[in-house]
């Protein structure tokens, strides 16, 4: 399976690789998280629940961000534990490249899900996860992207 | 399963009271998408709300212009009813082709409409005949209503007591199955209404959507031939072991064609 997309994010390079490394702002867009903690500037520990459809499962697990490559992008996995749900993993390569005053954020996504909850949504994993790596990454051009305050002409 | 408290309301306001301020709670009709889910602890609700025993959620009017069908009717009772047939037969087809006997004589118009699974039947009807949602907020327009993958205007709590279908001049429904399931892979309804041609697909995407170009053709000339080289492009279909985007995109345009012919029958 692979996931692609790209958003414009009104912003400089800069400012979206710094925020890609705020933990506040990925708390904030990662779908359903409930919680955050930084263990390291590259590893947190999270809480996320799902609710699609009929399924609703809390997963516990690891956030890791390598291949660092400040302000050109890097990687962002996460592996989590569902309990009897299963088990789900997967990770973005995220590129920024510039284009005049606004970069281009493009993802290149990758999910593996076991356990049951494969069992009973093997139809629907893809979906599910273009869905969720949509909300993700719309939610963070969003708060990143905010358009500054226009400017006050001088009197 | 976990556990859960069981409530079983013998009218809406007590289903309502049953439901209210537990974001856990969940209602469950036919149970054929809730119970299997629950077997296999995918979900945790802290109340399960049974719509079963409430009357005045069953049941198929004609009314007006259309007919309306209560919640919890059955899948069975859409397929034999004589009102139906005679009302919107492409309606009673599409019932009669959901999943199996027991998924028939247990799934619900409310739970299938509420759920949005991508591959449902129901939703297509739904846009393509421009049905209205009546719920115990108020009432839906088919085309606000399925917001993508699982995901409706429904609030939580929120419930759906009828589905009213205006009767079309002319309507009909085709899906190409998944010979397990029986889920569509790819289902078209097509219906000439008094607002004009209207085609869903459901099946190809992550929800129902209504294909612009056809309809168009169709306002011209309602017949297959005057879609047979409209092709939707593959770009967000769904794709998985059952088949590509390319090839639900391929379906689209052979099951549209074969829904105008039964349209026309
Ligand atoms: C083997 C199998 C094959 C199937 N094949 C097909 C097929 O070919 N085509 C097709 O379209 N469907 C198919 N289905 C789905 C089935 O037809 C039902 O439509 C579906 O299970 C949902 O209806 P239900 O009444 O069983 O809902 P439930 O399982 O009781 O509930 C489903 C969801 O909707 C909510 N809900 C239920 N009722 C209401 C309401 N009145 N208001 C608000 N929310 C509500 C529940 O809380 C739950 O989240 C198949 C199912 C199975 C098990």
């Amino acid at each position: 399976m692979e996931i692609k997309g790209e958003y414009r994010i009104e912003a400089p390079r800069e400012k979206v690789f710094a925020a890609l490394n705020d933990q506040d702002i990925l708390k904030a867009c990662i779908p359903g998280c409930e919680s955050l903690e930084k263990l390291s500037d590259t590893e947190m520990t999270a809480k996320v629940r799902l609710r699609i459809g009929p399924v609703s499962a809390a997963f516990g697990g690891k956030v890791t961000l390598s291949d660092i490559d400040p302000p050109n992008g890097y990687k962002i996995s996460g592996e989590g534990q569902g309990g009897v749900a299963g088990f789900a993993k997967g990770g973005a390569v995220v590129r920024l490249t510039e284009d005049g005053g606004v970069t281009i954020l493009a993802y290149d996504v990758d999910a593996q899900v076991g356990g049951k909850i494969a069992q009973v949504g093997a139809r629907l994993i893809t979906g599910t996860a273009k869905k969720l790596a949509d909300q993700f990454f719309g939610k963070f051009a969003e708060k990143v992207g905010a358009p500054p305050p226009t400017p006050v002409e001088a009197a | 399963m976990y556990d859960f408290a069981y409530h079983h309301p013998k009218t809406l306001a007590e289903a309502l009271a049953a439901l209210k301020d537990k974001p856990e709670a969940r209602p469950v009709s036919g149970g054929m998408t809730l119970i299997p889910t629950l077997k296999m602890r995918l979900s945790k609700p802290s109340d399960l709300v049974d719509l079963n025993g409430i009357k005045e959620l069953t049941g198929i009017k004609v009314e007006g212009n259309g007919v309306t069908i209560g919640g919890m009717t059955r899948h069975a009772d859409v397929a034999s009813s004589a009102d139906v047939k005679k009302t919107i037969p492409a309606l009673a087809q599409l019932a009669a082709l959901i999943g199996d006997p027991a998924v028939r004589n247990r799934g619900t118009i409310g739970g299938s409409v509420a759920n949005a699974d991508p591959a449902a039947d129901y939703p297509a009807a739904v846009v393509a005949l421009d049905a209205t949602i009546t719920t115990t907020e108020g009432k839906h327009k088919a085309d606000d209503f399925f917001k993508g993958l699982f995901e409706t205007a429904l609030k939580d709590g929120e419930l759906i007591t009828a589905v009213s279908f205006p009767k079309p001049e002319k309507a009909g429904y085709e899906k190409f199955r998944n010979p397990a399931s029986r889920y569509a892979m790819v289902g078209v309804f097509v219906a000439k209404t008094a607002g004009g041609v209207r085609v869903a697909v459901t099946g190809a995407g992550p929800s129902v959507f209504r294909v612009k170009a056809m309809e168009d053709a169709l306002s011209k000339n309602f017949s297959s031939d005057a879609i047979k080289d409209i092709k939707i492009p593959a770009d967000g279909l769904n794709s998985d072991i059952h088949g590509s985007a390319e090839y639900r995109a391929h379906l689209v345009t052979v099951m549209a064609r074969r829904a105008v012919d039964q349209a026309n029958k």
